[in-house]
């Protein structure tokens, strides 16, 4: 099938009103009926390119060819009208209207609701598999169906071309599942995607063709089914990337240092009880939903109706997060922005809030921000940055040095390298094997389950509330992971 | 381990602007008093004159810039002052002035832990609650007056009312002992702005002269202010303020206890409004039950003049001040020279809203010039951690 581009981009530019350049001359082709993988590092330009393609910001230089014609959008709406649907990583849904007023929101005319525009609605909905239900207020579903009800939104003007910015971030196995299928059946009706991941395993699965950015550049343009993941990888980082082996740790043995006994919260967890040893890295399996951070939540006292005691090498950890903290209990949350840090708090100053004492000792703070900087490799031009102002790696970095304090002897991290690019994910990764290293006990929840294999000394696997199984990383691989978190009742949901 | 100073930052219009505004001000209301022929403008005497009017906003400014900080909101402050007026007038003659005053404040402070804990453990939106409170405690003071004005009738009870409000209290050694103070912080901590605020209060202090005396309110206006500045500049519970304002959700899962902080910016903000109340009830030796009516904005925008945000997270109580200096140098300006006082409102509102614009747009400025030096170095991936 080679036909015209649907989508051509000639030496297309950015340069911000600052001087910055974030895009030096990109090129990149879409067709109709494939689905194109867009990927690079944070800051490599995937965003501008997609802001200018979805006629959010203008280009700086180079063309746009749409349908073979030169074309300038000036709006998002003329972007819309032209064919171009954007859906952006962070759901730009109100959440306080129905599914379907929100897929509505663009139309003109008198009614609020009409008979055809609901049985429009109906129609892009049922593409979706039926997913959701159309007079659901937003606010309530969980954010796997939002996902797909902004997915219906962008259907909803019948685009050529849909722009998905990172749909699967947020998802766990079974829903990021139904977006793939739901990608594939877009492009077998000729519809073109363009996809953005960080995941290269999804990107060889799904996409047909692919383009690299790095610094502004296309470096990496061609038909997936050349390349293979380490290729993919290479062309983000410039410069070749290790996978992310196992490697076989001393498992650690004695007494249970983090002893969790009945932990149960009405209608979130079922009555769990488990323990982590010192240096242990115990991996939670779950899909979203599974309760995998109301069990770090209740584990570290911030959910008030969590009933159960948690001990702490044999004394009983407070009920609320200050005297976990106390306790010597560190979370770094799922949700960096909302929970983990103060963005308009410098690094040194978000880094000594765990701290307590009367007075502040500025010399101290930026001293220890300092050795942070170096000691975790966060890229910030020096310990006053404001960390709102920090990639996604580096402000979670901040959150994970707020806890590196000699108090600090359990670690719950939740999700750390959700949204990361590649190389500090890896960096991550190996910091916290080395904090397990030196004598911390480490509860990891993600759901890059390959992350879970590699770090990992034991993985339990929490589905509906109560842990389900309890899983040997070194015997077991991804598959068999997913279907002990998926449980029988969504492989066949997948397999229907 | 010395801090470079961003000089350009810290004098630009965000984070100096008010104090230029001021200045400004002065200076132009001095050139018109010069050029009519009336006294000097800028006699200390003048100037002792508008900071003891701007006393009692400033007190209750400077708690209302923790409470913002910590990012909720009082409405009720005017009313709760004129509740502690109310009750410090009513209960004096019978209890004894030390007495009544203690009762005015624990009232006050009733009211900010009610307001506080129904904002935090109901989760009401502050502004509601709080405008709840500001009619229903000025209701209450109606209640409690009858609907007429309380006066205080012994004469000795309202000659320490008296004292305790209008005592002239020279204030030269104090000021250049500050000032030394600051500069000696200056140089042990290599702090040249602090040297600059040393000069500053240094001058002030020799140009006013050895007898140069002030109001009793503006000695506790001053030594409130410092008091929190002090907390939130080198505490760790001051950073704490700032830590809940900026995201709560954050700061509690770093251990710190958010509901204290809040309740404790309520109580603080009632309590600095019942000593308001003490300092107005003492003034006149009366209270009529619209006291203060209103008083609450004037509060609000002295602490927007001063840069707060209405979101949480920034502040500072110094600003908050500057801006009450500059609301009631308008006021007073336009009464010494008598420029029609009907053009008064117009021109206090367009300086708060073009106040508001110059924040706005030049944080924007600053957060654009901050990311292109992130953005930077972003491209190479870093390789090895450990």
């Amino acid at each position: 099938m080679v036909d015209a581009p649907l989508l051509q981009l000639r030496g297309l530019e950015k340069i911000w009103p600052n001087g910055t350049i974030a895009l030096r001359g990109v090129d990149l082709t879409v067709r109709a009926g494939r689905v194109h993988g867009l990927l690079g590092a944070n800051g490599a330009g995937k965003s501008t390119l997609i802001k200018v393609l979805a006629g959010a910001i203008p280009a700086s230089g180079g063309s746009v060819e749409w349908r073979g014609e030169p074309v300038r959008w000036t709006s998002p709406r003329a972007a819309r009208a032209g064919g171009i649907a954007t859906i952006y990583q962070h759901i730009p849904l109100v959440p306080t209207l129905s599914v379907i007023e929100n897929m509505l929101l663009e139309q003109r005319g008198g009614w609020r609701i009409d008979r055809v525009a609901r049985e429009r609605a109906a129609a892009v909905a049922h593409i979706l598999g039926d997913s959701f239900d159309l007079d659901a207020i937003v606010g309530d579903l969980p954010i796997g169906t939002r996902q797909m009800a902004a997915i219906a939104q962008g259907l909803m003007s019948d685009p050529a071309l849909l722009i998905m910015d990172e749909p699967t971030a947020s998802l766990a196995g079974g829903e990021r599942e139904q977006v793939y299928r739901t990608i594939r059946r877009l492009a077998a009706e000729g519809q073109a995607v363009l996809f953005v991941s960080h995941f290269l395993d999804e990107i060889v699965a799904l996409t047909d063709e692919v383009t690299v950015l790095r610094d502004g550049r296309a470096v990496l343009d061609a038909r997936t089914a050349d390349l293979d993941e380490a290729a993919i990888a290479t062309a983000i980082a410039g410069r070749s990337v290790t996978a992310l082996d196992r490697v076989e740790r001393r498992r650690p043995t004695g007494d249970a240092l983090l002893d969790v006994r009945d932990l149960a919260s009405p209608g979130k967890l079922a009555p769990t009880s488990f323990s982590v040893v010192a240096g242990e890295i115990v991996g939670i399996a779950g899909m979203l939903g599974s309760g995998r951070s109301e069990l770090l939540h209740a584990i570290f006292g911030a959910d008030p109706a969590a009933r159960g005691t948690v001990r702490l090498g044999g004394e009983e950890a407070g009920r609320d997060p200050a005297e976990a903290v106390a306790a010597g209990i560190a979370l770094v949350p799922e949700d960096r922005a909302a929970q983990g840090f103060i963005p308009g708090m410098t690094i040194a100053e978000n880094i000594a809030l765990p701290h307590n004492g009367w007075l502040v000792a500025p010399a101290r703070e930026r001293a220890a921000a300092t050795a942070a900087i170096d000691d975790l490799a966060i890229k910030a031009p020096d310990a006053d940055a404001l960390v709102g102002e920090l990639s996604g790696g580096n402000a979670q970095k901040v959150v994970i040095a707020k806890w590196l304090t000699p108090y600090t002897r359990v670690l719950l991290l939740d999700e750390p390298t959700a949204g990361i690019d590649i190389g500090a994910r890896t960096d991550i990764l190996r910091l916290i094997r080395r904090l397990a290293d030196e004598g911390l006990a480490v509860v990891l929840v993600s759901s890059e389950f390959e992350e879970l294999l590699a770090v990992t000394d034991r993985i339990l696997v929490l589905r509906d509330g109560a842990i389900v199984a309890e899983a040997d990383p070194a015997t077991t691989d991804e598959a068999g992971l997913i279907q002990l978190a998926s449980g029988t009742q969504s492989r066949t949901e997948i397999a229907a | 381990m010395t801090r470079s100073i961003d000089w350009r930052r810290t004098f630009g219009l965000r984070e100096a602007g008010v104090y230029y505004a001021l200045l400004i001000l002065l200076v132009l209301l001095a050139a018109i008093a010069q050029s009519r022929g009336l006294p000097n403008y800028l006699s200390p005497q003048n100037l002792g004159n508008i900071v003891y009017q701007a006393s009692l906003v400033g007190i209750m400014g400077v708690a209302m810039t923790v409470m913002l900080i910590t990012g909720a909101f009082d409405l009720s402050v005017a009313s709760v002052a004129a509740l502690a007026a109310a009750v410090l007038v009513g209960l004096a003659p019978s209890i004894g002035f030390p007495l009544a005053v203690g009762a005015a404040i624990v009232t006050a402070i009733a009211v900010g832990i009610f307001n506080g804990a129904i904002v935090q453990f109901v989760g009401i939106n502050a502004f509601i609650v709080t405008l709840g409170t500001l009619t229903a405690v000025r209701g209450l003071v109606l209640v409690l007056t009858d609907g007429r004005s309380l006066m205080v009738e012994r004469p000795d009870v309202l000659q320490q009312m008296l004292a305790f409000e209008s005592t002239r209290v020279p204030v030269f050694w104090a000021a250049l002992l500050f000032a030394a103070m600051l500069l000696a912080l200056a140089v042990w901590k290599r702090r040249p702005l602090d040297a600059l605020a040393g000069i500053v209060v240094a001058a002030l202090a020799l140009l006013a002269g050895r007898d140069f005396t002030v109001a009793a309110p503006v000695v506790y206006l001053a030594l409130f202010t410092l008091a929190v500045w002090a907390v939130l500049r080198f505490t760790v519970i001051g950073r704490r303020i700032y830590a809940v304002g900026g995201n709560a959700e954050a700061a509690r899962l770093s251990g710190i206890n958010v509901h204290a902080y809040k309740l404790g910016a309520f109580v603080l903000s009632s309590a600095a409004a019942g000593f308001a109340g003490v300092l107005f009830g003492c003034r006149l030796g009366a209270i009529n039950p619209t006291a203060l009516q209103g008083t609450e904005l004037t509060v609000i925008a002295a602490a927007i003049l001063g840069g707060t945000s209405l979101l949480g997270g920034a502040g500072s109580v110094l600003k908050t001040v500057i801006g009450a200096l500059l609301l009631f140098t308008l006021t007073n300006g336009f009464n010494v020279l008598d420029l029609g006082a009907s053009y008064q409102g117009l021109i206090e509102g367009a300086v708060v809203i073009a106040a508001a614009a110059i924040y706005t747009v030049g944080g924007d400025r600053r957060r654009v010039r901050r990311a292109t030096v992130d953005t930077a170095p972003e491209a190479p991936v870093v390789a090895e951690a450990g």
